[in-house]
């Protein structure tokens, strides 16, 4: 962070700038002039944190690809299947039973197990041979994506929100006055919040672990120099088959998640595949701070975009992308 | 990138053939095939219905030669682009733009003289600015890039209403009609389409021997050392984009003629991944493979249905048949079915066998 | 010819390579530190000196494989310090890798072919090398001149690994070079191999000057007219192969570093 400060002193002064006036957005009410020219101060917000929940459902799926490649270079092009098919799990699961938890453990531990059977028995045995595990994550995504089809049918699914997470909290955050002069406060429904905060927690945990333990550590050299990894006598491949258990483990935990506020589908294991592309190319591979920056740029940009230029909003997401590749291939965080 | 490497056909160039006493063996061997199959296609209309010349040979002609623009980039250069489709159906978008269409707001009805040579430089404009993007970072990462762009193109396709009319696409893009005969009929399509795919063979097969052509295998085996003999990397990177994106960009006008129409849909992830599993299938590691690959590709898309529903089975689990032969290929043959060619024909010699190590193909050597 | 003396006083200096304080770091470690290095045109030079002493990043700096984090590189007068590899090759330098670096699923005549290719015009050519173009015959001439001519149409992956080395050679001496870096070229080799190899470096043209990195000092004695001696990212010591044989402080290193 210093040192990013010491080497880029312009742009640290941009970023700053630009974070207080999107914090001076948020929190003060607006002026008459603002609300005139960019639509009412509700609109905006309602924006910016929808981009932040849909970034948190990204981080989600895209922090386990990001890891997956980073460390075994294996562009997993599955991941949107393990994604569905966890969904599509949770919801069977608290259908039968009513219990929102037991779905996430129940498409963690399936998808995790799964990640396990491909990694010792598929991706183990091409080692090293990046397009052929490529490949084969190809045909696993179409096998994936036609069980799945067979299983669930074509339906929208969405996965019960328990009790508690049902309806709308009061942030403290004031959109508008009253004609008789009290403030609104903006409300929000509570399961989007919950998943922010849940994203965060797994962020966290993830970069203490990455960060703090022996077999994270382990990890993080592994990305950086994979020879290295293998020099230092580590069981390597126990190593490997942690990071695709816990990659494909985290894919089908989002799964439920956006099955929660989104709906499952055919089709939707694509476009989160295609999101998880995104904000890895824009965040940096293999980096987890770079998958939750390009998680929160991407939702942002979609969001933002959907309201202020529908008819672009895709366009928005990929001219960031395309930006990126011009000028910082390696992805904003990742290691040129 | 075991799958990309591949045998140089004859291990000899072509200035040095000439001097040899006689022919390569493996020319010799091949030579009468190559014939009957020449006689074969040239006389296929002779005996076939237009539904097998139109549908069945000239969508295989055509997802052969977009196919066969990929093997160029990914067997030759290393590069694994998965926007030929795209920069194909960039192609068909501005022939019905530029020329004629059912979408009389948009299309700007220019003679498809002009219209097709436009939409072809358009198209090769798309591909090379992709490449540009792309060739900024190497190996697996060029996958994850063409496949993010590609994408890019279909969302955009769909949501943009001014100039890709969206969803809809453009209807009634026909082939033209040339010194009184209609393209779009059967027999005349599939000439064109079998001429233009044989061209486009023949020009990838003889680029592949020449200095571009050396060039770009050299970088595919080391590009810094391409650098250090004094080739500018990049460029050639970025030219070979290019070339690939001529061939795709023909081909591309020629699919749109062919289903009369063009839509995102043509341009989706499934297509777009459908011409690596047909370059896959045939075998990356040499153009034929292509043509192979995509014929196995139209035969199955278009039978396979009827067949499974003949024998009892579910025709909807289409999808998960050819996934699981896309594995099967990719497990036990990397190098498709060319490999699996090679590979029965040198166990039938017997000599061959030590040098097909790790699924890799048999070479030709003396 | 005037004008061509006039901008090589100009730039001050008639050397064919001329270093400034060049540095390179990777990361918190110096591999160079303040390397100053004058040689002649036609000159022919030994670097000696341990593992890690930084010969072979001295090379890189030089070639454009990776720019230095400091310092000037001039090559017969041109700054060159932040020009891409392929240019500096286009000017009339050269290099052959440690490690060999060559593509193996191409003949070796195709490997030689590439290298000529790579230094004159028409790299972007479609058309077909014929047999009896300049280039496809220089590349003959040199295929024979390292002794690879019954094996020109093999994939290099097939060949040996003196041949390889070999090969490595005969891609350096591809054009017209003005300047060759030779990085450890004898490693390897049979002891006729490295006659071959001696012989080729005494029968290089006298204006074309070489760098050469070699631990056998039999080899590197044999063909250089100066030494220059490397040790941990600096130079130590230069001077003619006489006095760096006889200098006791170059002994002392070597002994210490177990090389006796």
């Amino acid at each position: 962070m210093n040192r990013f400060v010491q080497r880029h002193p312009v742009w640290s002064v941009i970023i700053l700038l630009g974070a207080i006036l999107l914090l001076w957005l948020i929190v003060s009410p607006w002026p008459a002039w603002l609300e005139e020219t960019i639509d009412r101060k509700k609109v905006f917000i309602n924006a910016v944190f929808n981009g932040v929940t849909l970034g948190a459902l990204y981080f989600l799926v895209a922090s386990g690809f990001t890891l997956i490649f980073g460390l075994m270079r294996n562009v997993n092009l599955a991941h949107g299947s393990l994604y569905l098919f966890g969904g599509y799990l949770g919801y069977t699961v608290s259908d039968y039973t009513g219990n929102w938890y037991l779905a996430f453990l129940v498409a963690f531990i399936a998808m995790a197990a799964l990640g396990i059977v491909l990694q010792i028995g598929v991706f183990r045995r091409m080692e090293g041979e990046e397009l052929r595990q490529t490949l084969v994550t190809i045909g696993i995504s179409i096998v994936l994506a036609d069980v799945m089809l067979w299983i669930w049918g074509g339906d929208f699914y969405q996965v019960e929100t328990p009790d508690w997470l049902y309806g709308a909290i009061d942030l403290p955050i004031i959109t508008g006055f009253k004609s008789d002069g009290t403030a609104v406060y903006m409300k929000y429904p509570a399961v989007r919040i919950f998943i922010l905060v849940a994203s965060i927690i797994v962020g966290i945990l993830m970069w203490l672990a990455l960060n703090r333990t022996r077999i994270g550590m382990m990890i993080r050299a592994g990305v950086d120099d994979r020879e290295m990894l293998s020099a230092t006598g580590v069981r390597i491949q126990l190593v490997f088959v942690a990071v695709f258990a816990l990659g494909a483990g985290l894919a089908g935990v989002a799964g439920v998640v956006g099955g929660t506020f989104q709906a499952l589908a055919p089709g939707v294991d694509t476009r989160f595949l295609l999101a998880s592309l995104v904000v890895v190319i824009v965040g940096g591979m293999g980096s987890i701070p770079g998958a939750a920056l390009g998680a929160v740029l991407i939702g942002l940009s979609e969001q933002l975009g959907s309201v202020y230029v529908p008819t672009y909003a895709v366009v928005t997401t990929f001219l960031i992308m395309v930006l990126v590749l011009a000028f910082r291939p390696q992805g904003l965080l990742g290691k040129g | 990138m075991a799958v990309l490497d591949q045998d140089r056909p004859g291990a000899g160039s072509g200035a040095r053939e000439a001097s040899r006493a006689e022919l390569p063996a493996w020319l010799r061997r091949i030579h009468p095939v190559v014939w009957l199959l020449a006689l074969f296609l040239l006389f296929v209309p002779a005996f076939t219905n237009s539904f097998i010349q139109f549908q069945i040979f000239g969508w295989a002609f055509l997802l052969g030669m977009i196919a066969l623009s990929l093997m160029f980039l990914a067997g030759y250069g290393g590069m694994v682009s998965l926007v030929q489709m795209t920069v194909a159906c960039v192609a068909g978008y501005m022939t019905a733009i530029f020329g004629a269409s059912a979408v009389e707001s948009i299309s700007l009805f220019w003679p498809w003289w002009v219209a097709v040579p436009v939409a072809i430089v358009i198209a090769v404009i798309f591909g090379t600015i992709t490449g540009a993007l792309a060739v900024r970072t190497t190996g697996i990462y060029t996958i994850m890039i063409t496949l993010a762009i590609a994408a890019a193109f279909y969302y955009f396709g769909e949501q943009n209403y001014s100039i890709l009319n969206g969803h809809q696409g453009f209807n009634s893009v026909h082939a033209p009609v040339l010194f009184g005969v209609d393209l779009h009929d059967a027999t005349p399509f599939y000439y064109l389409s079998l001429s233009l795919a044989t061209l486009s063979y023949f020009a990838v097969l003889y680029v592949s021997r020449s200095p571009f052509g050396l060039a770009l295998q050299g970088i595919r085996d080391n590009p810094r050392r391409m650098a250090a003999i004094g080739f500018n990397v990049t460029a050639h990177r970025i030219a070979a984009y290019a070339f690939a994106a001529f061939i795709a960009a023909v081909a591309g006008i020629l699919l749109t003629w062919q289903n009369g129409q063009i839509s995102p849909f043509t341009a989706g992830i499934g297509p777009v991944i459908d011409i690596l599993v047909i370059a896959v299938i045939g075998g990356i590691g040499h153009p034929i493979g292509a043509f192979i690959g995509a014929i196995v590709y139209v035969v199955l898309r278009t039978f396979a249905i009827d067949i499974l529903h003949n024998i009892g089975l579910d025709p909807s689990r289409f999808n998960m048949l050819v996934g699981l032969g896309f594995l099967a290929i990719v497990f036990f043959s990397p190098d498709g079915i060319l490999g699996l060619w090679s590979r029965w024909r040198s166990s039938r010699s017997g000599a061959g066998l030590a040098r097909v190590t790790g699924g890799g193909r048999g070479r030709d050597v003396e | 010819m005037a004008t061509v003396a006039q901008k090589l006083s100009a730039a001050g200096t008639s050397h064919a390579l001329e270093l400034r304080g060049v540095d390179r770091m990777f990361g918190a470690l110096a591999a160079l530190s303040d390397i100053n290095l004058e040689v002649r045109p036609g000159e022919k030079r030994a670097v000696l000196g341990s593992n890690g002493a930084g010969k072979t990043t001295l090379f890189n700096c030089v070639t454009g494989d990776f720019l230095p984090t400091s310092g000037r590189i001039r090559f017969f007068g041109e700054d060159i310090t932040r020009l891409p590899a392929h240019e500096r090759i286009r000017r009339g330098l050269r290099r052959t890798y440690q490690i060999s670096l060559l593509f193996k699923g191409l003949t070796v005549l195709d490997n030689i072919y590439l290298a000529c290719r790579g230094v004159s015009r028409g790299r972007f050519s479609f058309v077909r090398p014929r047999r009896n173009e300049a280039l496809m015959q220089s590349a003959e001439e040199l295929v024979d001149a390292v002794h690879l001519t019954d094996i020109r149409d093999r994939p290099v992956a097939e060949l040996s690994y003196g041949q390889q080395r070999q090969l490595e050679v005969a891609m350096a001496l591809a054009g017209a070079p003005r300047f060759i870096l030779f990085d450890e070229p004898a490693a390897g080799l049979s002891p006729t191999e490295r006659g071959e190899l001696i012989e080729i470096l005494q029968s290089l043209p006298s204006h074309v000057g070489f760098i050469i990195i070699e631990h056998d000092m039999d080899v590197a004695l044999r063909v250089v007219e100066s030494v220059t001696v490397m040790h941990n990212g600096r130079i130590f010591k230069e001077g003619t192969p006489e006095e760096i044989e006889n200098d006791a402080q170059v002994q002392e290193l070597y002994l210490g570093d177990g090389h006796g």
